[in-house]
């Protein structure tokens, strides 16, 4: 536990009270000890609730009403920060301590080009700095986080940037007064993985060049795994460890860390607890679901040109088969189309082109009445389950609704068949009549659920269904879902960003990437024989306190994925991927067979596998 | 550069519509209200026959859509007609002197009219404008500074009481009051430029209380905004955060305010405030046109009014999508 170096940030007994509007007091933080030396990377590990973000902005002291700092000192470079006066204070906090938040999106005016943003508060700061002398700088340090084209980029808008670039401008913002001390808080928290895996990479070489001393808070112990030197563990407003990241991971010594490392979701160390059948399909079962070559764009405003707009390509060439029984899983990060695939295979909307198969039928071009009769059979359930319920109809009454529209039932059999289906997603039958609000978001998800169930559906399309639950819950919901399939056979489609969670529940796993289909292929090959550079990429990002079978360094390049309006001729993944050459800038790559049911949309596996197969349209397991 | 091209062209273009549309619609309800233009070009005392050929001779009974056909052909050429009751030496002359027939030439064309009336309406309305924005830009910036606490109240409490203040009434009471009693402002009639002030103050006590409430309640939202007090992080002050940023972006809703509501709230008012003041501006010469149902003139000011609407609404769009790019017009 000892650190070298001289001591930066020195806190001590800080308490920090939330003021209620009756007068009462509630602890959030509750007498922390922490300390920062010069060159150290600290992590501060917390769940939801646990007082982080107020101890990272506290850090900095930006403590405000109706929060009180009830004891304790911050001291820096020997300092009480706490006896500063204001504008003493307001200096010291853009120029040598920085802060960056968790939510790029909505730290700058959205009005403002970022160039601009950032000299304001750099001459704010450091008044006596000439405009232009201002300009370079915020140039130079744009370059250095490896912003493509910073000297366009900064005449640009917040609402230009991807949530990776926004976050890198900010730390521009942070870096460009050289502090001595970075408050990160999670700011890692709402990036995709490969784009938050670059960001740690950036921060630790940044932390190299510029020495800054910097305090991670976050909520993933994966990430911190990543960065951290030494990881706090803060519970309830308490700092119950600190140890050095290693050893802590290994030996954690108190209780709570235990648990906490005990309950992370581990990717490949553990096994999939699906009930689907193993990878290898055979011929006897039936395609379910059968998606061919699947087209779907949408049109923006062209500033640039007159009169013109642009086209978002979103799905790009869909295809696969799903079985009866099949568990299978769409990964991806935000912005590779699966959101619209969902719409798609759950007719909310109509491809531009290409089939949709159900059961034989296409349901892209099924009249409205034969259409209904078809839903019954597949349903669709959505990330939020508030917005999902209406709030004015009794818990019953919502369940009843599928089978009012679809009638053909008496009042009597609706009840009884609205309380067989509460009882079986966990839902006690008093709820029948009460209002949905009050409870919780995973029993509201047991109301969505038995929404779709209770019209025996053979297909559940799940999009991101789980995602706004907690490890407990989702645990649960993902048992019950498995009941459900033992009893009735049903198949599901998990669309997810949630890689440990594909990897426990999904017999096959569709990857995807820019509105394409990059890799499918078995649960196995997938986490552990990947066949495409990009899912190697994704899986080498995934934060975790594992061991990961890829690195990195080799995997994971610069760069983010291109504008889907204006996407590069030959492969796609081309511009990230380290091991691209001169056929890919030309030849776009089809899905192709590597072995048994495994596909992959690259040309190494045509160049390295035996005879190369373009995947059938109609039956992906080829002749 | 370009998207200003595309936009002007495209906003324009179906501005133009909108215009030809609400012209249309005027020009129709103008036709089917009762009373005839022709009595009261000629008097009562004019025979039948007399007033059955001067309207034919008019066309004013040839089908509507072939009467609005010919009306826009000359609008177009910028002939908005003549007044049927008013004469081109000025003043009203009607039926009362009881001319057997109509003389054309003798009337006076529309255009004039509106020119020589529209400079003192703008004057008016300037004067108003100014007013209201002086009294309501503070008051309102304060008040949402200060959301939910007493400064917010009292610009609340406020308009309230200005809100509901009958125009009609409070012009007659500024007229008793400030003109006949204490003689500090002329206030029927035109001579000079202070006979717009009485008028103007009834006009901004209409429009104090919106755009109050406008910029408060823009002003408090854009206040809680993240970046304000990410900003101070940053290591902005507050006041930079204010000055800067919070009351830049909430000039957009106060121009939306301006182009749509206001505008339109002026031209309304303008008919009644100008009447009561026998201010001799477009909203007089429209409201005794309605009186004489002189139809060239009101047909006319109806389609100023409505043009002036859509384009204030296209230069309102224009400055909201400068100043905040991600709006998309």
């Amino acid at each position: 536990m000892s650190v070298g170096g001289t001591k930066i940030l020195d806190v001590s007994g800080l308490s920090v009270d939330l003021v209620m509007s009756g007068g009462g007091r509630r602890p959030i933080l509750h007498n922390v000890d922490l300390s920062v030396s010069h060159n150290e990377v600290l992590g501060i590990i917390g769940e939801s609730g646990s007082g982080k973000t107020v101890l990272s902005r506290a850090l900095v002291n930006w403590i405000s009403p109706p929060l009180v700092a009830k004891g304790g000192k911050i001291s820096y470079h020997g300092r009480n920060l706490f006896d500063l006066p204001p504008d003493e204070m307001q200096t010291l906090r853009g120029r040598k301590i920085a802060y960056i938040g968790s939510d790029p999106g909505s730290a700058l005016d959205p009005t403002v080009p970022i160039g601009q943003q950032i000299i304001e508060k750099l001459r704010a700061v450091e008044p006596g700095i000439s405009t232009s002398e201002a300009r370079a700088r915020v140039l130079r340090v744009l370059d250095a986080v490896r912003i493509p084209s910073p000297a366009q980029r900064f005449h640009e808008f917040p609402f230009q940037f991807s949530g990776g670039m926004m976050q890198r401008v900010l730390i521009v913002d942070a870096l460009v007064t050289n502090p001595d001390l970075l408050v990160a808080d999670n700011i890692t928290q709402p990036l995709d993985v490969t784009v938050a895996a670059q960001i740690l990479r950036l921060l630790r070489d940044l932390q190299r060049d510029f020495n800054t001393a910097i305090i991670f808070v976050s909520s993933a112990l994966g990430v911190l795994n990543d960065i951290a030197d030494n990881i706090l563990v803060l519970a309830d407003g308490r700092v119950v460890e600190r140890q050095q990241t290693r050893s802590l991971i290994d030996k954690p010594e108190h209780n709570y860390t235990r648990n906490l490392i005990a309950s992370l979701p581990r990717i490949w160390e553990a096994e999939p607890v699906t009930t689907a059948p193993a990878e290898v399909v055979d011929d006897s079962r039936e395609v379910i679901l059968s998606v061919r070559d699947v087209y779907r764009s949408y049109e923006t405003k062209d500033r640039e040109r007159l009169f013109a707009h642009k086209v978002v390509q979103a799905v790009r060439g869909v295809s696969f088969d799903v079985y009866k029984g099949d568990n299978l899983g769409i990964v991806g990060e935000s912005g590779c189309g699966k959101s619209t695939l969902s719409r798609l295979l759950s007719r909310l909307e109509a491809p531009n082109r290409g089939q949709i198969l159900f059961k034989g039928q296409d349901i892209a071009h099924l009249g409205s009445r034969k259409l209904l009769d078809l839903r019954r059979r597949f349903q669709l359930l959505l990330q939020d389950p508030y917005n999902a319920i209406p709030p004015h109809l009794s818990i019953g009454r919502t369940i009843a609704e599928p089978l009012r529209i679809h009638g053909g039932l008496s009042t009597k059999e609706i009840a009884e068949k609205v309380a067989s289906t509460m009882n079986e997603v966990g839902l006690r039958t008093e709820l029948t009549d009460k209002l949905p609000v009050g409870l919780s978001a995973g029993q509201r998800q047991r109301v969505n659920i038995a929404r779709a169930m209770v019209l025996d559906p053979e297909l559940l399309i799940l999009d991101e269904t789980l995602s706004a639950l907690d490890q407990v819950e989702q645990g649960k919901l993902l048992d019950l879902f498995e009941r459900l399939q033992n009893r009735h056979g049903i198949t599901y489609v998990y669309i997810s960003h949630d890689l440990s969670m594909v990897r426990r529940v999904c017999n096959r796993v569709a990857v995807m990437y820019l509105g394409r289909v990059a890799e499918l292929a078995g649960n196995e090959a997938t986490f552990f024989d990947p066949a495409h550079p990009y899912t190697r990429a994704l899986l080498s990002a995934v934060p975790a306190i594992e061991h990961k079978p890829y690195d990195t360094t080799t995997y994971l390049l610069e760069g983010e994925p291109p504008d889907p309006i204006d996407i590069p001729p030959g492969c796609s993944f081309r511009t990230r991927c380290p091991f691209a050459f001169d056929r890919c800038a030309t030849d776009d790559p089809m899905l192709m067979k590597r072995s048994g049911e495994d596909f992959a949309a690259c040309h190494l596996v045509s160049a390295g596998h035996s005879a190369p197969m373009t995947m059938p349209a109609v039956n992906l397991r080829g002749p | 550069m370009l998207f200003a091209i595309d936009f002007f062209t495209r906003r324009l273009a179906q501005g133009a519509i909108i215009v030809v549309a609400i012209a249309l619609l005027i020009f129709t309800l103008l036709r089917v209200v009762p009373g005839d233009p022709v009595r009261l070009m000629l008097g009562p005392m004019v025979s039948a026959t007399v007033a059955e050929e001067t309207a034919k001779e008019l066309g004013l009974r040839d089908p509507i859509i072939v009467q609005f056909g010919r009306y826009i052909g000359q609008v177009l050429q910028g002939d908005f007609g003549r007044s049927f009751v008013r004469s081109a030496q000025g003043g009203s002359t009607g039926g009362s002197r009881g001319e057997s027939t109509f003389d054309a030439s003798n009337r006076a064309p529309v255009i004039d009219l509106i020119a020589t009336t529209l400079p003192y309406s703008l004057l008016l309305a300037g004067l108003a404008f100014l007013i209201s924005l002086a009294v309501a830009l503070p008051l309102g910036i304060w008040a949402g500074l200060n959301a939910g606490k007493w400064p917010d109240r009292l610009a609340l409490y406020l308009s309230s009481i200005l809100v509901s203040l009958p125009n009609v009434w409070l012009g007659l009471v500024f007229i008793f009051l400030i003109s006949a009693k204490a003689g500090w402002l002329p206030a029927i009639g035109y001579q000079n430029w202070t006979y717009a002030i009485l008028p103007a103050l009834v006009l901004a006590v209409e429009l104090i209380p919106v755009i109050v409430r406008s910029v408060s309640v823009s002003v408090s939202s854009n206040l809680l905004e993240p970046y304000v007090s990410v900003g101070q992080i940053r290591g902005l002050t507050r006041r930079r955060m204010i000055i800067a940023h919070v009351l830049r972006n909430s000039s957009i809703p106060l121009l939306n305010l301006l182009g749509i509501q206001a505008v339109g709230l002026v031209l309304g008012a303008l008919f009644v405030v100008e009447y009561l003041f026998n201010y001799p501006g477009i909203g007089l010469l429209m409201i005794n046109a309605v009186f004489q149902r002189d139809f060239p003139i009101i047909q006319a000011i109806a389609i100023f009014s409505c043009a002036a609407l859509v384009v204030v609404n296209i230069l309102v769009d224009f400055a909201s999508t400068t100043i905040d790019r991600r709006l998309q017009y």
